[in-house]
Order: structure tokens, then sequence, then C-alpha cells
């Protein structure tokens, strides 16, 4: 039976698709900074490009470029438009990430950020900062994002102490907990939306997502969590893989199948909790991105997650361009434009590609 | 070189107990085949020897020490598992799927090597699953994804080898093709295998020892001739008088003749 062990390598195909990955890696990370500049000078004051170009790469170490530019332009370019960019791109980064991570460990095609409790707990917590006597404002942050973060937190928290079966964290249960959890929840919610009055507007607005006003504070604060979050799951993107087998067999290969869904549990919440507090529950980003990712090139989490940063991050700096420049100056909820704009395209790569995906 | 071993060890789900007592060694060198009719416990034990559930009491011990002391990633590099058929991720390739028998051995930020690239291919060409390297799991036989995981244990490169039902899916060739490979490698690399074997006449011949499952305890171990007996088959299966010598290699051989069946089959075969 033993073939002839000199025939090519059958690696070769595999690095060979690898090295396609990481060509398109790159080739998404320059597409990324594009965006970054056209979506910078896009507006509602129109900047020409290469002032944009010029603003922005002043600002880099080591590169100083004679000013052609009123300092009024720069401030619109630096401290009104990147920040807001520079948001969405993180935010897009991490649900696409927190989503793949979910649908990874669950081996569920269905999943998303918000599946177990996230989503429910942050609407509750900001609907209750909305309610809360406006005296109670903390310093300039403003008492929702708190109230957001804390509810998303402590909703997965109940979520998971739900789901414990003595040392291990069964994931059929661990959804079912989510899911009902989420009704219970959002059936709260609903109540103190409709009970809310006058400030019903502001509540429906911010559970439709938005990144209006945003700025280098709330990017600062929302950094360092996404930016561990994403690095402890990227860290673990092989034992994911292996997890796709089933927990078993992930078991008899060595993974220590339960120390490893808490701690990506953890930074997938985390990830998706930062998020969420500050810019609303937008939808949409966390369930169909890694699917894109996924048909466009494959399910090995080592690239899924990377590609997913990137595809994240440029679809939503996209989709509130979309959202701050269509209806100007009104801006459209940008829950609202990630189904208008992504579904589409996604049903026509589902339509495109036949093979199973999931 | 590692030694398996159970001493009193009872083990179950919750509070139903599946095996009581059972005490038996797998020793370097030797194919060691679990038999027992359906339910009988044998995934059990295979399931408890690689750690997935855990005894209810006794010693289970891999290579003299506890099983219970000693990390995931470090049993995997001792002891392998060949899964009764699994379900495999339709979306990875078969030498992913392969590959992966190399995580036990990969540090959390190392990525697969060239050395495991080889080891991968190798393993591959030996099943005789190479050319399927770049095809889809879900486009794949049940006997092909059978040596599958059998590569992916030799990939493993362990000590020690579980195997649950290996040959369930396989046609006769086949099935002469993944024992003789798992003997041979047995015996070369002196590993130590157990293998759950449903096929009484497979067990025979190529284990060195046989232990017989029958209603949660051990019923009988030892060579295959001194365990495949008309006593015990009889006793364990209910099947009277069918164990013949083979005429080649002098093995014990089941062979079931409905005529022998007392209780059923009597009046069908009558009316012939």
């Amino acid at each position: 039976m033993p073939e002839k062990s000199k025939s090519s390598p059958q690696a070769i195909g595999y690095l060979y698709g690898r090295r396609t990955r990481i060509f398109s890696l790159l080739g998404l990370g320059i597409i990324l900074i594009l965006i970054i500049g056209i979506a910078t000078s896009i507006g509602s004051v129109p900047i020409p490009l290469g002032t944009t170009a010029g603003i922005l790469v002043d600002k880099l170490p080591f590169v100083e470029i004679t000013p052609t530019w009123q300092d009024a332009t720069a401030t619109i370019v630096l401290d009104i438009r990147l920040p807001r960019i520079i948001l969405a791109g993180l935010v897009g980064a991490a649900l696409a990430v927190a989503g793949a991570t979910y649908q990874g460990l669950f081996r569920n095609p269905l999943a998303d950020p918000y599946l177990i409790g996230v989503a429910q707990g942050a609407s509750l917590g900001a609907v209750i900062g909305f309610l809360l006597p406006a005296a109670w404002n903390l310093s300039g942050m403003g008492v929702i994002p708190v109230f957001a973060f804390i509810g998303a937190i402590a909703a997965t928290v109940v979520v998971y102490f739900l789901s414990r079966v003595g040392k291990t964290l069964p994931v059929t249960t661990l959804i079912l907990a989510g899911v009902a959890l989420s009704a219970l929840l959002g059936s709260i919610v609903s109540y103190l939306v409709i009970s809310s009055g006058s400030k019903l507007h502001s509540i429906v607005f911010w559970m439709m997502g938005s990144f209006s006003g945003s700025a280098w504070s709330e990017v600062f604060l929302v950094l360092p969590y996404i930016a561990v979050g994403i690095a402890v799951i990227v860290i673990f993107a092989r034992l994911l893989n292996v997890m796709q087998l089933d927990e078993e067999q992930a078991q008899q290969l060595g993974v220590n199948v339960e120390k490893f869904k808490i701690i990506l549990l953890a930074a997938a919440t985390l990830i998706t909790a930062a998020s969420v507090a500050f810019v609303g529950t937008i939808g949409f980003v966390g369930i169909i991105i890694p699917h894109a990712v996924r048909l466009i090139w494959g399910a090995d989490h080592r690239f899924l997650l990377p590609l997913s940063i990137l595809t994240g991050a440029i679809f939503m700096i996209l989709t509130d361009l979309v959202s701050r420049t269509v209806l100007a100056p009104t801006e459209i909820p940008i829950g609202v434009i990630t189904a208008i704009c992504g579904a589409p395209f996604f049903l026509y790569l589902l339509r495109r590609r036949k093979r199973a995906i999931f | 070189m590692i030694e398996l071993e159970m001493r009193n060890v009872t083990l179950g789900y919750d509070h139903h107990p599946v095996m009581e007592d059972v005490t038996f060694k797998a020793s370097p060198g030797e194919v060691v085949g679990l038999i027992g009719p359906n339910g009988s416990g044998k995934s059990t034990i295979i399931r408890a020897l690689s750690h997935l559930i855990r005894r209810k009491s006794g010693v289970i011990t891999v290579g003299g020490r506890d099983i219970e002391k000693i990390k995931r990633q470090e049993l995997a590099c001792l002891l392998g598992v060949v899964p009764q058929l699994p379900l495999l991720p339709s979306t990875f390739t078969a030498f992913e799927i392969v590959l992966m028998g190399r995580n036990p051995h990969l540090g959390l930020f190392e990525a697969e090597s060239r050395r495991d690239f080889e080891i991968t291919r190798q393993a591959m060409a030996r099943t005789g699953t190479g050319k399927l390297a770049n095809r889809h799991v879900n486009e794949l036989s049940g006997g092909e994804i059978q040596c599958l995981l059998i590569a992916r244990v030799l990939v493993q490169e362990t000590q020690a080898i579980l195997l649950d039902e290996p040959t369930a899916n396989l046609d006769i060739g086949r099935q002469e093709d993944i024992l003789d490979l798992i003997k041979n490698l047995c015996r070369e690399n002196n590993l130590t295998v157990l293998a759950a074997i449903h096929d009484l006449n497979l067990a025979a011949q190529y284990c060195d020892r046989l232990i017989l499952i029958n209603d949660k305890h051990i019923h009988a171990q030892g060579t295959p001739a001194e365990v495949i007996t008309n006593a015990n088959i009889s006793r364990v299966y209910g099947a009277e008088n069918c164990v013949f010598t083979h005429p080649v290699n002098g093995l014990p051989t089941v062979l079931l003749s409905a005529l022998k069946k007392k209780e059923i089959g009597r009046n069908t075969i009558s009316q012939r």
C-alpha cells in the first residue's frame, strides 16, 4: 500500500494556498490605508485627497511636509474625521473578529458577537443610562458608555455561570442560556424604551449604532481592550482550527478545551463590549464579515482572523462614510447601512461559491 | 516506551456505572484488543485512557504516571487516539486534518515547520491517503476518513495508540492493510497499541492479547486462544459452538452458522 514517497510533496498545495492568503493580507492592508485617506477627505467640507494625504503623512514620525493647508483644514482632518474613522475601523475589526471567534468556538455558523447576551446587556445598561437624571452625568464621557459596557459584561457573566455544568461549559447550553437571557433583557429594554417618552428617539438611534461625535478620547479608551482582545484571539488561532474537529478530538490532540473556551469567550466578549459601549449595537458585521472571508479565503483561522480584522475595518469605515454622506447633514444609523450594503454583496458571494462554507 | 494500566477502575456517566473493577495492562510492543458486545464499554475504556472522562475510583496510569496529573498537551504527545468515525469540519482539506496531529508538539507561538510537513507527507503516504491531500474532507468516504485519522495519529508520533473500531468502515482489503500497518508500527517502534475491535476474527488474528468485556466487567483476558473459546463466546454473545481453528494460522476463528443457533431461525431454515 505505501505510495512512492518521491512524488511532489502534498504540502505544496497547502503552502500555495498560504501564499495567496498572505498576499491578500498585504493587499487588504494597503486598501485599508487608502480607504482611511479617502474617507478622511470626503465630508461636508470637501478636502482634496492630496491635502488629506499631506496632513496625515505629516503626522507620521520622522516625516516633515511644509504645510500648504490652513490650520482649520488640519483640524477637520485630524480631530474631527480621523478619530471617527479610526474608531469605525477598530469597531469593525473587533466585531468581525469576535464573530469569527464565536462561530469557531461554537462551531455554529449562526453565531454572532451578540449571541450570548452582550447586545441586550449593553442595551439595557445604555437605556438605564439614558433614563437617569442628567445630573448623574459623569465627567465628559457621559454615563451611557459606562453603563452599556457594564451591562454587556454582566449579561455575559450571568450566561456563563448559568451554563456551567460541573467543571465544563457545554457550548449548546451556553448558546441556549444566551438566547434566553437575551430575550429576557430584550423585553425589559423594549418596555423601558416605549415608556421613555421624550428620550425615545435618542435611545433607538443609539441601539442602531452611530459613530457621530467620536473623538480621540474614545478611540484611546476603546483601543486597549480591542488590541489586547484581538491579540489573545489571534494567538490561539491554530487551536481554534483544532477545535473545529470537535471538543473530544481537540482534547485528544492536546487542547485544554475548557480553559481555552473561557479565555476566548472572555477576549471576544471584552472586545465586543468595548465596541458596543461607545457606538451602540451595530448588527450584521459580526456575522457576515467572517462568512464572507471564509467564502473567499477559506476557514483556516490563522488567516480567517487577520483577514476578518482588515475586512471588518474596511467595511465599517465605508458604511460609516455612506451613513454620514448620503443624506448629509442628516446621519443614517449605521446599523441600517451595514445590512443594506452588506447583505446583497454577501448573497452574491454565497451564490457564486457552491462549496460548503462551514 | 510507555505502559498503559488500569487498576480496579470504575467508570461511568453521572450515577450510571458503565465499567466496574477494570484491571488490565498494555505493554510496549504488543497489540491489545478490546472485544465485547455493543454497549459493553469498549469505547468508555478508550475515553477514560485518553482522559475524556474521569474515573470514579481506581488508578489509571500512562507510563507509570497518574493520568490526572498529566497535562493535556503532554498526554497528547504520549498517547494518540483514533476516534470512531467522527464528523470532520467540511472546510478543511485532508492535508490540514492530518497536519493537526502535530498540534501537541507545537508551542503557542509556533507554526508548523518544514519538518512537520514532511512527517505529515510520510504518514499520508504510509496510509495510502497521499492522493487525497488537497481534497476537502466532506468529499471523502468513511473508509478514506478512517485512513486519514490513522495518518493523523501517526503524525502525532506518540508511544501509545488507542483505536476505537479502526476497521469498522473499511473493506476487507483495507482492513488488512490498516491492521498490518498498525501491527508493524507497534513492532518496529515498540508502541503500545490498544484497539476496540468489533470483528472477533480480526481481533484474534491481529492482537497479541484480548480483553473480553461483558456486562460492565472484564469477562476474560489473555491470548486469543485463551479468550475466544466456545464457553466465553456463548456466555457473552449467546452464540453457541461457533469457534473453530483457522486452517492456515491455527488461531481461533468464529464462524456463525444459523443451524447451530437453537432458539431462532430454525423454522425459516427448515421451511426451505
